[in-house]
């Protein structure tokens, strides 16, 4: 018997509404991730158990390593960009003052606002014909890029528009850490005769080292987990150019009803999501 | 020196940040012809509603706008109050597995959408929630991280409160609502405009949930139109977005020291 009086006396009960939409968005959704891949299914007809073999269809598709390939392209141009633009507007921005935080606030706004209507303003801006852009390059007597037609000018789009949407994080990131540094070291610095790039990079560098693991670590898990960003600039195309795997996937289920298969990408997937997160957990344990 | 290097860096990269939302907005306000007019305008030449009137009248924008609301509110109302509940019975119970609750709470922070994104649309189809709005609330309203920061803020209650409540006679239920509650405003708060701003932003759940035009949200119908077969016209398309990003321009300027707090509890303190 459950025993009311002591699931209220022991708090459990203020848990359990929140418990019981954990279990059912959340946890059945993972373990059916599991066991599902095991089985061929189109919604339609009874899912039937075909053992290994998604996972054996899975190595031999070309179109899923493509997908993966492609996440590590996009993170080799944004996680630069990502790295080093924030941290330079915290180092400009991280004393308090009035124009600061309005300037914050300002390269913080991309990070809130809807993917999608970000997006979609960076497409009219890269559009081909009518495009701000082009219009710019065709000014200089350059000529116009296909922006999002030609497989590397949308990789790199798509790197860019990553850039402008996450710096207001990652920079608010790097300026918590910048002002947990105490003045002192600089101080010391300065006395012993540093100027200001070599206090930069003999102090205030090294000493920002766990800021600099967690930037990247969101860095990254932000690239891999971009959907709506991809799936409004480019679809994932032109081709499978720009096809990551969370669009491969979702292409796979509800375009061409490879559920089973879906869900044994989905293994795949969660597998590697969990890698970084326990980058990520390493990092917020050593401070 | 160093002062004119780094205006000069904050003025290039406001450009880049702020050019495709203002050359957005700008060109919302154009008429149809100058939208594709070449070269192109930085300010509109005769700014025109053209846009905004046809988003709201042929796009539909009022009906997107009031689903959008109807999921937003509700959602949030609904994650708050398991949120609070769940951080004071986790921060202060004592029942079997309170540690391996809270565990499981912190490794939920890394299970992004996009993961169980298949399952979660077999779950939501089983439950015969598919284009229906609750679709779109239920499967959103345990949110990993509002339930973290619930978690860390309970954990700041002193015990002696709630202990002398009871001595006075309070039973569990008057102690939450009575003592735990409003000691929680700003962590309500907080909740509320994250929860809010979430779900006015989300894009996978409506995608996988709605398909039927008449219960878009704002940002599942702005995606959907730009694809659409004959093209809407682009200063439709742009005065659409501009309406979108309003409330969260709204919401950030009202509420910026909960957003700047949450970045630097959550970027900093897990």
């Amino acid at each position: 018997m459950i025993d009311l009086k002591n699931l209220v006396k022991s708090r459990f009960i203020f848990v359990l509404p929140a418990l019981i939409f954990l279990g059912i968005f959340i946890l059945i959704p993972i373990i059916s991730i599991f066991a599902m891949s095991f089985y061929s299914w189109d919604l339609l007809r009874p899912p039937k158990f075909i053992g290994w073999n998604n996972f054996k269809l899975m190595i031999g598709d070309k179109w899923f390593w493509n997908s993966i390939w492609v996440s590590i392209k996009l993170l080799i141009l944004t996680v630069p960009m990502t790295f080093f633009v924030p941290l330079a507007l915290a180092l400009a921005l991280y004393k308090e003052t009035g124009s600061s935080k309005i300037l914050r606030a300002l390269f913080y706004w991309p990070y809130m606002m809807p993917a999608v209507a970000g997006t979609t303003m960076w497409k009219w801006l890269l559009s081909y014909d009518l495009g701000l852009l082009n219009y710019f390059l065709k000014s200089l007597g350059l000529s116009p890029v296909g922006w999002l037609l030609k497989p590397t000018p949308a990789l790199f789009s798509i790197a860019l528009l990553r850039t402008w949407a996450m710096t207001g994080l990652l920079m608010m990131m790097f300026i918590t850490g910048l002002q947990n540094i105490s003045e002192e070291y600089h101080e010391a610095a300065k006395i012993d005769g540093a100027n200001k790039w070599q206090i930069f990079w003999y102090v205030t560098f090294p000493l920002l080292k766990n800021t600099n693991l967690l930037v990247l670590t969101t860095a990254i898990a932000h690239v891999f987990r971009d959907f709506a960003g991809i799936y409004v600039l480019t679809g994932g195309g032109p081709g499978y150019s720009t096809m990551v795997t969370p669009l491969y996937i979702y292409n796979s289920a509800f375009t061409q009803f490879r559920i089973g298969y879906a869900y044994a990408m989905s293994v795949v997937f969660l597998l590697i999501s969990f890698v970084i997160a326990v980058m990520t957990l390493r990092v917020r344990e050593t401070k | 020196m160093t002062k004119i290097v780094k205006w000069i860096f904050l003025i290039v990269a406001l450009v880049f940040y702020m050019l495709p939302v203002y050359y957005s907005i700008a060109s919302s306000f154009k008429s149809l012809q100058e939208v594709y007019n070449y070269p192109p305008t930085v300010f509109p030449s005769s700014p025109t509603l053209q846009g905004y009137r046809e988003a709201i009248k042929n796009q539909d924008l009022l009906t997107y706008l009031k689903n959008t609301l109807f999921v937003s509110l509700v959602a949030t109302i609904i994650t708050v109050l398991i949120c609070v509940m769940a951080g004071y019975g986790l921060a202060k119970g004592t029942f079997l597995g309170k540690l391996a609750l809270n565990r499981l709470v912190v490794m939920t922070l890394f299970i992004s959408a996009q993961v169980i994104m298949v399952p979660l649309f077999v779950i939501i189809k089983r439950l015969g929630l598919i284009n229906n709005l609750w679709g779109l609330i239920l499967p959103a309203v345990y949110t990993p991280t509002g339930m973290f920061t619930a978690i860390q803020y309970m954990k700041d209650i002193p015990d002696e409160m709630l202990e002398s409540a009871k001595i006075d006679g309070a039973n569990e239920w008057q102690i939450f609502w009575k003592i735990v509650m409003p000691l929680s405003q700003p962590l309500v708060a907080a909740l509320a405009i994250f929860s809010f701003t979430w779900r006015w932003n989300d894009f996978v759940l409506p995608l996988l949930v709605v398909n039927k035009r008449s219960l878009y949200t704002l940002q599942l119908a702005l995606a959907v139109i730009q694809g659409e077969y004959g093209g809407v016209p682009w200063n439709t398309i742009l005065a659409f977005s501009t309406l979108t990003i309003i409330p969260t321009l709204i919401i950030f300027l009202l509420f910026q020291r909960f957003f700047m707090r949450g970045i630097m509890a959550g970027g900093l303190k897990y």
